[in-house]
């Protein structure tokens, strides 16, 4: 099995190397699609009638019999990651295009071999039932994705951030050995399947949160989201897309699969507890980071940080609901869980595809370079503000339908009166969330979109080739199609929600697809009441004089395209209740008050730092660093010290064997 | 059962108009004026729409197309809110989630709307209008959270129909929640303490600031969504009250009117406009006294006896 997957591997490498650099791009599209129909294929008849494909079963090299296979949960999953890489590898055909002639042909091949093994291992990780081909898998996507990210490795930043991420996966990866190996312990092999019996016997929930530690190093849950805001915004854009749209989710999936597997009555309540308070923290962190950011990419990071936060808050709920013998409010938060994932996967690669179009004409992706691009990239802001609003929960778009679905499995929990003061607690802070949120995002769009250009460059701007525009299509049919018609996105995911709550599927179609119908009138209702708005006063302002004229300056007669709002003012208030959570980096001095005409020109320039982020970086690569320093002295190159090293080595196993520890 | 709900429609849009005319005109008596008239309103909204309009070469389609989604949104909202015992349009488990997020929906059209213009007022408009929904949603969130836990429900239809005999728990629950609900009328209605929507400098706007450069129709269509989103929140103030006293439409109804009109002119007749600063506070303070009320239930709803 590993030998045929490498030996295909090897060929493809082959291929790409041998092929010239403009037939690289649409041999891994082609290569990415068959991989996704084939995926797409089992996934499907999994979500549809809820049974387990089996593929192949092996004998793993460590942790004994495992088995491929697809059921409803990895269905979803292998279709996220299908939908998703698509749209990113056809994004990359247009977007590597000026790369072309930059750059030697040898790092296309690279980058594109990787490319293809980073689907390839992200489906091999949704449909390994643990052990060895799980974590071969996980390793391989993490060394794929490192390698993407190195894309643009003369950048310095780019090459320290591929590091921290390299570092950061391999602590989690360890966490994840250590799991894998305690259930190998107890059961003899290593499957998610051995897990409820490893539950049984001991220690659930020190198992549990190491797993969470590994899997949550992936997703990004405070505090190991360090290389979230660094990694994202050095990848190529198609590549933060995929990564942060669908990688991280692996980490989601990884938790499911570890939390879904707990079915003793006291551990899920102690388990949802930990996901909940994981997610509040994760999701106010990331939400309030966001805001702060005045890079779009890193504002991206951070709010994948947070959406991983809403979804871990739903896990928690239905881990809560679960224990407290609840099965509406389990199945319906465990559905919100899923949808979301599924949601967010859309609308975060397609905002990562329009910061890449963004990042293509401009070569910057700081937002006060920008201002007025709607009208030079009309098609890449409509496409943006679509995603945008799906982001912000607004109806009548699928980031709502998900959202909902949490809303109503807390509100229910609630109503219910179980795990009231839980439930209430999640429920604060999805709110507070989903309001910064709205701001981040309205700073996002409103800065680079909207008013008048911040930066002469910005005229020069022009829209991108329709082939990338035709890629985004593909995200934004499904934000608009889940979003109008929720009831049938719910269904998708109710098959796999069962595997854990089996009661979900039949309470979704007697409870929450009825609801959700409504969702969709009043959606369409919201649409034909705007349309309906908007046709009425274009009719009657034809019988009206229309004028042009500047913006009105409030008797100002001057006004300067630099006394606009930028992102750092648009997001200052809410700055200053957050200082705490900053540590902000400023070059310059501010204008003091009573300096109405300041002198001369002055430079001022901040940037938030996260605080978590700066601490554990530098604590760690330090630590890092001090401990190589030490190990490079046994490397003394003289061959009679190495030979002395094995003798220690030979004469430590016999005295460990003599005490019988080995 | 249709006829409640037209009846139900139409009283809610009643509602929208009479109480900018409450406001108005005990505003006027309290300042020993004569007042304009009781409808002066909505004359000067068949003035804005027999206007032309005047657009910024700077602005976008967006900047067009957001009063209607502003006007459409809280309209669609208004939908949701039951007059006492008459039956909303739409009524379903969890409606008051996609109550909420309409609304949302309206706050965001303004703000990037705003953003379009380029203005550095407006810039400053949005952002606070950002910052306070943030601010004042958590509030909202918990205060519905209270309602379902304390009545079991998750639309509003359901809430409020709760009525058993008379509970002395339910009616102190729904009487906090009242009030809850009134303070959140002052800041999404733009009202004082929070805003002074008389103010004329536009460094201290923040509602008002967002739509300088609106005109014409867009301009009455941005007054009219106020005004519903006004009436929805007074409704269910005035809904939270109505089920512990009286829970019949006749009764509700000029209780929405009364109770949001007298109170937001008493207060902008007596108090003064906080400083901006400390506006943050006061939707901060909000979130923590919409906390202490859910406690309070919860703690009730555990009978205890305190």
């Amino acid at each position: 099995m590993y030998l045929n997957l490498l030996l295909a591997f090897a060929l493809l490498t082959a291929l790409l190397f041998a092929v010239p650099v403009r037939w690289k791009a649409p041999i891994t599209a082609v290569v990415t699609a068959i991989l996704s129909v084939v995926a797409a294929v089992p996934a499907v008849k999994a979500l549809a009638s809820g049974t387990t494909t089996e593929i192949t079963r092996m004998q793993g090299p460590v942790f004994g019999e495992e088995s491929i296979a697809v059921d409803p949960l990895s269905g979803l999953f292998l279709i996220i990651i299908a939908v998703t890489s698509v749209a990113a590898v056809l994004y990359s055909c247009g977007y590597m295009k000026h790369y072309y002639g930059k750059k030697p042909p040898v790092q296309f091949s690279l980058h594109y071999t990787a490319f293809a093994a980073l689907v390839a291992s992200m489906m091999m990780v949704v449909t390994s039932s643990g052990g060895f081909s799980f974590l071969f898998g996980w390793e391989m996507m993490t060394i794929a994705s490192f390698l993407l990210i190195l894309f643009d490795a003369q950048r310095p930043e780019v090459l320290r951030a591929a590091l921290t991420y390299l570092i950061m996966m391999h602590v989690g990866f360890v966490f994840l050995v250590a799991g894998f190996a305690g259930i190998d312990a107890v059961c003899g092999s290593a499957g998610f399947d051995c897990l409820p019996r490893c539950y049984a016997s001991r220690h659930t929930l020190s198992l549990f949160v190491i797993f969470l530690i590994g899997f949550g190093m992936k997703a990004g849950i405070f505090p190991m989201h360090v290389w979230l805001p660094e990694a994202h915004p050095a990848a190529p854009s198609h590549v933060s897309a995929l990564m942060s749209g669908v990688m991280i989710k692996t980490g989601v999936y990884g938790v499911i699969r570890v939390a879904g597997a707990i079915t003793e009555v006291g551990q899920l309540h102690t388990g949802g507890i930990i996901l909940l308070a994981a997610g509040i923290v994760t999701g106010l962190w990331g939400a309030v980071q966001a805001a702060a950011q005045n890079d779009a990419k890193r504002l991206l990071a951070y709010s994948s940080m947070e959406n991983v936060g809403i979804i871990f808050i739903a896990l928690g709920v239905a881990a809560l609901g679960a224990g407290a013998d609840d099965p509406v409010v389990a199945s319906i938060a465990l559905c919100g869980a899923l949808l979301h994932t599924f949601n967010h996967s859309l609308f975060k690669s397609l905002l990562y595809f329009g910061t890449g179009n963004l990042y293509s004409q401009m070569h910057t992706t700081l937002l006060d370079r920008f201002g007025g691009t709607a009208k030079r990239m009309p098609v890449t802001a409509a496409l943006f503000l679509l995603a945008t609003a799906a982001i912000c929960a607004l109806p009548p778009l699928n980031g709502f339908a998900g959202e909902f679905l949490i809303y109503l499995g807390l509100l229910d929990s609630v109503s219910n009166g179980v795990n009231v003061l839980y439930a209430a607690g999640g429920i604060t802070a999805l709110a507070l969330i989903g309001g910064i949120v709205l701001l981040a995002f309205a700073k996002l769009f409103g800065v680079v979109f909207l008013g008048t250009p911040r930066h002469r460059s910005v005229h020069s701007v022009t829209e991108v080739d329709g082939l990338r525009l035709a890629s985004m299509a593909i995200p934004a049919a499904g934000i608009v199609l889940a979003g109008l018609l929720p009831q049938y996105a719910v269904r998708m995911v109710s098959a796999a929600a069962a595997e854990f709550s089996p009661a979900a599927v039949y309470l979704v179609e007697a409870n929450v697809a009825p609801t959700l119908t409504r969702v969709s009138l009043t959606a369409f209702l919201l649409i034909i009441a705007v349309a309906l708005l908007y046709t009425v006063k274009v009719r009657a302002q034809r019988r009206r004089t229309l004028s042009h004229g500047p913006t009105w300056g409030c008797g100002f007669t001057a006004p300067d395209t630099r006394m606009q709002y930028t992102g750092e003012s648009f997001a200052e208030g809410l700055e200053s209740l957050a200082s705490t959570f900053n540590s902000d980096i400023v070059e310059g001095r501010v204008v003091d008050k009573g300096e109405i005409f300041p002198p001369a020109v002055r430079n001022y320039n901040v940037r938030h730092k996260d605080r978590v982020g700066r601490l554990f970086s530098a604590w760690w690569i330090e630590m890092l660093r001090l401990i190589n320093q030490r190990i490079m002295r046994l490397r003394t190159g003289k061959i009679n010290n190495y030979i002395f090293f094995a003798l220690m080595f030979l004469v430590l196993i016999f005295v460990l064997s003599l005490f019988n520890i080995i | 059962m249709l006829i409640k709900t037209l009846l139900n429609t139409l009283l809610m849009a009643a509602v929208a108009i009479a109480i900018p005319g409450v406001i108005n005109r005990l505003r006027a008596r309290m300042a020993g004026r004569k007042g304009a008239p009781f409808f002066q309103h909505l004359r000067d909204a068949r003035l804005l729409a027999a206007k032309g309009s005047v657009y910024s070469d700077t602005t976008t389609l967006l900047f067009r197309v957001a009063p209607a989604v502003y006007l459409g949104a809280a309209a669609v909202a208004l939908l949701f809110i039951p007059v006492a015992d008459l039956e909303p349009l739409i009524s379903f488990e969890g409606d008051i989630i996609c109550f909420a997020y309409t609304l949302a929906l309206a706050r965001a059209a303004l703000v990037l709307a705003a953003m379009d213009t380029g203005s550095s007022f407006e810039g400053m408009g949005a952002s606070r209008e950002a910052l306070y929904g943030a601010l004042v949603e958590p509030a909202l969130m918990i205060g519905f959270a209270t309602l379902a836990m304390f009545c079991g429900y998750t639309s509003f239809a359901e809430i409020f129909a709760v009525k058993q005999s008379f509970d002395l728990h339910l009616t102190l629950v729904m009487l906090l929640a009242a009030y809850l609900f009134l303070r959140i009328t002052f800041v999404e209605a733009g009202r004082m303490p929070v805003e002074d929507p008389r103010t004329h400098l536009e460094l201290t706007m923040i509602h008002e600031v967002m739509c300088l450069d609106y005109s014409g129709i867009d301009m009455l269509m941005i007054r009219l969504g106020g005004w519903l989103k006004t009436a929805a929140f007074a409704m269910i103030a005035a809904d939270a009250a109505a089920t512990v006293t009286c829970f019949r439409w006749w009764f509700a109804t000029p209780l929405a009117i009364l109770l949001t009109g007298v109170s937001v002119a008493v207060v902008e007749s007596t108090q003064a406009r906080n400083k901006l600063s400390r506006n943050t506070t006061f939707m901060v303070t909000l979130s923590a006294l919409a906390a202490l009320i859910f406690f309070i239930g919860y703690l009730l709803q555990l009978d205890i006896n305190i």
